[in-house]
């Protein structure tokens, strides 16, 4: 089997998943090493993206998916008759941020950081399929833990949760000092 | 398509000082309007002008009253502290430094600057991704459904589509000569309904989920429920042989 015929079978495949499909399946299927696959795929990528079309194949949740090009959103949108999903606010933003970050995470320690009641926030977080409830945390009264889940993924279009930002640690060591030498 | 209603903080249950998501966000926006140090924040001034700013609160909603005014609070006790005379040290304490008390408040204030960092870089990211359309169109995870099917063992995907067509097919003519007005059901009442159930009998048939359903489009809400219920992990199907009836049970009461 050479090569492009390869590339033919991964195109194939990757099309005809809804969901986005693995290397490690991918690699499964066609019994090859999942570098080569790999290679592939970025070739595939790379054609889809030079040849001015309107798909596009993205690296999304750990897997491959076809998506329409953003230029067409506008008109494709039209098509589906189905408007977005609303934004999300600004307060459920922040408190998913924290727990993208700080996962696993209880209530109370969201509320610490934020300052406010989070309720409603991890209400509409859970509605969406952005986080999920991971077991209880071993501390009295056994507070529920969330996590965010592969759709977190999928909606902001991150690979895996390693794509977040880096920021700095989150305790900063020097503060201390900083504060004290202020005065 | 699954439909989600975001009933999130919207409307009245917050009340937004000029869109500030909080105290520390307030508190944050005062300190960087008059590029202030953080770590050298003039407590005095900032609490007059936090005061300030809960003038406009309207008392309507007290949980956020009450974040805001906790805070102002603090604000007022860190200032108090700071205006009290430091003890003189005695040679011996000399080494023994007494923490600033605004710490904890820059600590926090610290944490929520990167909170709302990365929210904005958040939002791009959302903003981005509803600008292309995945293959799979709308949010229907059938796949996921087929998944749980696959661990429940006996009952597929494709049975349970059939079942439900057989279904729709013989009770069409009812439903067409009766003509009931149609109620509106959602996706998740109807997940509450059988759940309810679910707790009241423990399983029944697939059938019985829509015993009692007006009409057509109830009926396919109701299918849908049911998948999402297999999706989520809360119900079980399965199948006492080929050509029994569906059974539906709860997740974990499923020990066979």
């Amino acid at each position: 089997m050479n090569l492009t015929k390869v590339k033919a079978i991964i195109e194939a495949l990757v099309f005809a998943s809804s969901v986005p499909v693995s290397l490690k399946d991918l690699a499964e299927i066609l019994q090859l090493h999942e570098h080569t696959v790999k290679q592939l795929i970025y070739d595939l990528i790379a054609e889809y993206k030079d040849g001015q079309r309107g798909i596009r194949i993205k690296e999304i949740a750990g897997g491959y998916q076809f998506v329409t090009d953003a230029e067409c959103a506008d008109y494709v949108e039209k098509l589906k008759k189905v408007p977005r999903p609303n934004p999300l606010s600004q307060a459920a933003l922040e408190t998913l941020a924290i727990i993208a970050y700080k996962q696993p995470i209880t209530r109370a320690e969201i509320e610490a950081l934020r300052g406010v009641r989070v309720e409603s926030s991890l209400a509409t977080l859970l509605e969406r399929d952005l986080i999920q409830e991971a077991g209880r945390k071993d501390t009295p009264g056994r507070p529920i833990l969330y996590t965010t889940t592969t759709r977190f993924l999928e909606y902001f279009g991150l690979n895996t949760l390693d794509a977040l930002p880096k920021i700095e640690e989150w305790t900063d060591e020097t503060l201390l000092d900083l504060v004290m030498n202020s005065d | 398509m699954i439909s989600t209603t975001d009933h999130s903080d919207h409307g009245t249950y917050r009340i937004k000082l000029d869109n500030f998501e909080g105290p520390l966000d307030l508190l944050l926006h005062l300190i960087e309007k008059a590029e202030l140090d953080i770590y050298n924040i003039p407590i005095a001034r900032i609490t007059d002008e936090f005061l300030e700013y809960l003038k406009d609160i309207e008392l309507l909603d007290l949980q956020a009253a009450g974040e805001f005014l906790v805070m102002a609070a603090t604000l007022m006790q860190i200032k108090v502290r700071m205006l009290l005379p430091k003890p003189v040290p005695d040679e011996d304490e000399l080494l023994e430094e007494e923490e600033d008390p605004r710490l904890e408040l820059v600590e926090r204030l610290l944490e929520y600057r990167k909170i709302k960092e990365v929210s904005k870089t958040l939002r791009s990211w959302e903003e981005e991704g509803s600008r292309y359309f995945r293959r799979s169109g709308g949010y229907f995870p059938d796949q996921e459904v087929a998944a749980a099917l696959d661990m429940g063992g006996e009952v597929t995907l494709w049975d349970l589509v059939q079942a439900f067509k057989n279904l729709l097919e013989s009770l069409t003519p009812t439903l067409e000569l009766e003509g009931m007005p149609d109620e509106q059901y959602s996706i998740s009442d109807l997940m509450r309904e059988i759940e309810e159930k679910l707790s009241r009998k423990h399983e029944f048939f697939f059938s019985s989920v829509f015993t009692g359903l007006p009409s057509r489009k109830a009926i396919v809400t109701a299918f849908l429920a049911l998948l999402e219920l297999i999706r989520l992990k809360r119900v079980k199907v399965f199948q006492n042989g080929e050509f029994a009836d569906i059974e539906i049970t709860k997740w974990e009461d499923n020990k066979r």
